[in-house]
């Protein structure tokens, strides 16, 4: 029996191929943001990266990840944004989409901040719990908002990726807000995928367990820490390891996975 | 980046490399640079996919298996071992879907054929991953383990549920499996496909029927069986290093929602 041929078929590495796509990421500046939008220009996309917040400081290291992108020999352009705020939040996307000509795939990659941890449920106030939703789940619901009006308008498909969290599905002490929001995160992920994918745009999840530098985490040597030690791996993640993910998700490739949330945890989520 | 995602120099065992999704993923290895023991029952299926893998300018065995029988197993580890010097990919995909006791009443599912449908979908995970684990920790260079299961393990599988209870237990072991060989430094991860047409419609007619299932499904189409390929690749190599334990859901949105009904009236599918 002869091997079938599919006819959209993408096998090898051109399964991952980005070359002439373009991509909008939001927190590029560092982390996981950063590695991600790295590895969709080392695949072939054109960028567009955004800050989560106008502090100088980020905008700054926006800047350095904008010129590794350059060096990379893919086009970045840049933007300062306050993700939390829903118009501006529009006006960027608008003006990214002229200067790109389309995205065809939003990487939200918000870094969790220390503050959003080692907070006793009973002792966060109504401005912290509102600045932590706002970041983490309104930030995210806002680009999709945006980006989606355009890929609907220009039904053309795309790809979403919302870098999430492990703690999105479990529960830990002292990050209520956080817990929460990241809760929202999935399962708007979910929503989204839903209502959009006869469009053909899919939206998924990438959920995090320990990185390297998790904010809620301490010394991240096994030796220092129990947590790491807890971790099947027994090691904490690096940024670059959930580049090729994000890549994937970003590929034509993954066109039937869609409201999905991944875990890239070192195991973290499946252990009693 | 997209070098980590290369399976240069890396050999894998496939089961149920036939036809359908499993000679789609066994050609999507060795496209990313993996030799490849194609397995399956059928011996002139698997010697097409073997063929079908040396085009591509990598080593290609064929070992007619039958994987309910754990002596097999051990002997496709061996296998790969002999011809390649290696074993770093284990891909059980062997499963039958529509075989014994399918679309039956409950009562009058037998004994034999809940067993049979456990042994060829569930045991055979095990017994494959036993072996190649060996094989692996005794080499010392770690290795994927990827186990496919089924969409029908995490709701109600009316047609068959005894396959539905096997592909549930394929996700318990992946996640044990995940625990146990993590020190070895091997990772053992699971597909999940949702409704995955296995070849290309044939005909009109079946164009229509297979556009009729997909309006089901969120994505408003059927899955293809090529479209496990990257995503075997991605299991299967250092991309995916620090992943280990999950199940990675394929089926067009479908898990995610399933709260109101789809396919009522007709959409425009994409």
């Amino acid at each position: 029996m002869p091997v079938p041929e599919w006819p959209n078929a993408r096998r090898g590495l051109d399964a991952y191929d980005l070359s002439g796509r373009r991509a909008l990421v939001i927190g590029a500046a560092a982390s996981v943001g950063r590695a991600i939008a790295l590895a969709l220009a080392e695949a072939g996309a054109d960028l567009a990266l955004t800050t989560v917040t106008t502090d100088g400081e980020e905008a700054m290291a926006l800047r350095k990840t904008a010129r590794a992108v350059r060096e990379l020999g893919r086009a970045a352009v840049e933007q300062v944004v306050d993700a939390s705020l829903g118009t501006g939040v529009q006006v960027m996307v608008r003006q990214v989409t002229k200067e790109l000509g389309r995205i065809d795939a939003l990487v939200n990659a918000p870094v969790a901040s220390a503050e959003s941890f080692g907070r006793p449920a009973t002792k966060v106030s109504d401005a912290e719990w509102a600045k932590v939703i706002a970041r983490h789940l309104s930030a995210t619901f806002f680009a999709c908002r945006a980006v989606g009006r355009e890929m609907l308008k220009s039904d053309a498909g795309g790809r979403i990726i919302n870098v999430a969290s492990a703690l999105g599905e479990r529960g830990l002490p002292d990050a209520s807000a956080y817990c929460a929001a990241q809760g929202g995160v999935l399962n708007l992920t979910r929503a989204l995928a839903q209502e959009w994918a006869p469009r053909g745009i899919t939206v998924n999840a990438i959920a995090l367990g320990w990185m390297e530098d998790s904010p809620a985490l301490g010394d991240p040597t096994p030796e220092a820490n129990r947590t790491v030690r807890f971790i099947p791996m027994k090691r904490v993640g690096r940024p670059d390891e959930v580049g090729p993910l994000a890549v994937y998700l970003a590929s034509q490739a993954s066109g039937y996975v869609s409201g999905q949330v991944l875990f890239v945890d070192g195991g973290l989520t499946v252990h009693l | 980046m997209l070098d980590r995602l290369r399976l240069d120099g890396k050999a894998a065992v496939v089961t149920g490399a036939g036809r359908g999704l499993g000679q789609q993923m066994a050609l999507a290895l060795a496209e990313a640079g993996a030799d490849v023991v194609c397995a399956a029952r059928t011996a002139s299926q698997i010697e097409a996919t073997a063929e079908a893998v040396r085009a591509l300018g990598r080593r290609a065995v064929a070992v007619p298996a039958d994987v309910r029988d754990s002596a097999q197993c051990d002997a496709l580890v061996r296998a790969c071992v002999d011809a390649f010097g290696r074993i770093d990919v284990m891909l059980s995909n062997a499963g039958i879907g529509d075989a014994r006791g399918h679309s039956r009443e409950l009562w009058d599912v037998s004994d034999e054929d809940w067993r049979d449908t456990l042994d060829v979908n569930l045991s055979s995970a095990f017994y494959c991953a036993r072996a190649a684990s060996r094989a692996m920790i005794e080499r010392g260079e770690g290795g994927a383990i990827i186990n496919v299961a089924s969409g029908t393990a995490l709701r109600a599988y009316t047609l068959n549920f005894a396959y539905g209870a096997a592909k549930a237990g394929v996700i318990a072991l992946t996640k044990t499996l995940a625990v146990l060989l993590q020190r070895h430094d091997i990772r053992a991860n699971c597909i999940i496909p949702g409704f995955v047409s296995q070849r290309p419609a044939r005909g009109e007619e079946e164009l229509a029927m297979f556009g009729a299932r997909g309006r089901y499904i969120p994505a408003q189409r059927l899955g293809e069986a090529w479209e496990l390929g990257p995503l075997a690749v991605y299991l299967a190599s250092e991309a995916s290093s620090y992943v280990t334990g999950q199940g990675f859901i394929i089926d067009g949105g479908g898990l995610a929602g399933g709260l109101a009904p789809l396919g009522g009236e007709k959409r425009e599918a994409r």
